[in-house]
């Protein structure tokens, strides 16, 4: 003798107690109502089948050496992270020499001119003057220097 | 054996060190670690993105963002819920730069060819029947391919790689309450699909 329609477990708790997503109230509450209905273990047996179906799926062959390729990939980005910091501080490096050239240049010029070197009406060995051109020849030799850095390291990736 | 692995003790506390040695930049361990999860880890972003070439070059760059994001990795946090999300991520950024894509999108998304339960279906009845005795797995695995992504990523983290609902919430980055909905939708469409090729489905 079947039992009503509206004794049965509805279809949401049977694939949620398939998927192991009741709680054990509910869970324990359905067995129950299973052991005494067959409809309702009928369909548990269903639901179960899709479960265990679903554990066993044909399992996909992993593309060739996907190991090998990938540490190839992050050798290669650990390389360019490198590459990144080592033209950073060389970029660095190279604007404090130019400083450091600028600063003992304008000590000799200074000294050799009497502090006076008068070119166009602007004289080149006042603090400000001297400072504003060297500033402006650190930053044009590190954009040309960034310039070089860039191309060699685009090249570097088209040999990759 | 997969689960074997992951249940055990030593095993899980080779995972820690390694994991520990990966924060110090070690590259043994990193290396490792990708020998340890490749498997799972292609098959989560297969299953999820279906197409083998996006599924290798996201998980390389799975591996590429692990690397960078190590540093900050909370070690109290399950390795392999981070690492998942970490792939989740990715998938749904690489998505995102498909015009007119997205992870809920529906079984006929970005497929424009015959679908494969269709593929199977189309044979003659004996080869059918062939199919259903010894090809169910692949049937099953077919039907599974025609749903949602956001249905085919539950079914194989719960499924195949045996994630707690709370771990899954992790992954996805979801609500515990939307695992269960979502779950519970995958499964029906999986087997209104099944039936609608195969009355009565999978039973064992």
């Amino acid at each position: 003798m079947s039992e009503p329609e509206s004794h049965h477990a509805d279809a949401e708790t049977l694939a949620l107690a398939a998927a192991g997503a009741l709680d054990i109230q509910e869970q324990r509450h359905l067995e129950e109502h299973a052991r005494e209905c067959p409809a309702c273990r009928r369909e548990m047996e269903i639901w179960s089948g899709y479960a265990l179906g679903l554990r066993q799926l044909p399992q996909p062959a992993i593309p060739a050496h996907l190991l090998e390729r990938t540490r190839t990939r992050l050798v290669q980005e650990r390389a360019a992270a490198a590459d990144r910091r080592w033209d950073e501080l060389m970029l660095g490096a190279l604007a404090l020499f130019a400083w450091t050239v600028g600063l003992t240049f304008w000590f000799v010029a200074r000294i050799v001119t009497g502090g006076e070197l008068v070119i166009m009406g602007a004289n080149l060995v006042r603090f400000g003057t001297w400072s504003a051109g060297s500033t402006v020849l650190v930053w044009l030799t590190a954009a040309v220097a960034a310039i070089a850095l860039g191309r060699r390291r685009r090249e570097l990736r088209r040999v990759l | 054996m997969i689960l074997a692995a992951a249940m055990n003790p030593d095993a899980f506390s080779g995972a820690q060190d390694a994991i520990a040695r990966m924060r110090r930049g070690d590259p043994d361990a990193l290396a490792a670690m990708i020998s340890r999860y490749q498997h799972r880890l292609y098959r989560y972003l297969l299953r999820l993105v279906r197409e083998p070439a996006a599924a290798d070059d996201l998980f390389q760059q799975t591996w590429l963002r692990v690397m960078e994001k190590i540093g900050r990795y909370d070690a109290r946090r399950n390795f392999e819920s981070w690492l998942f999300s970490v792939a989740h991520n990715l998938a749904i950024d690489a998505w995102r730069g498909k015009r007119g894509e997205s992870l809920d999108h529906g079984a006929d998304a970005g497929d424009s060819s015959e679908p494969a339960c269709e593929r199977l279906r189309a044979g003659d009845p004996d080869a059918l029947e062939r199919l259903l005795d010894f090809e169910r797995g692949a049937m099953l695995a077919a039907c599974m391919h025609e749903l949602p992504a956001i249905h085919r990523e539950v079914l194989t983290l719960r499924f195949e790689e045996e994630m707690k609902l709370e771990e899954i919430a992790e992954v996805a980055g979801i609500p515990l309450s939307t695992v269960k909905s979502r779950l519970k939708r995958a499964l029906e469409g999986l087997r209104a699909a099944m039936e609608a090729r195969l009355p009565g489905g999978p039973r064992t």
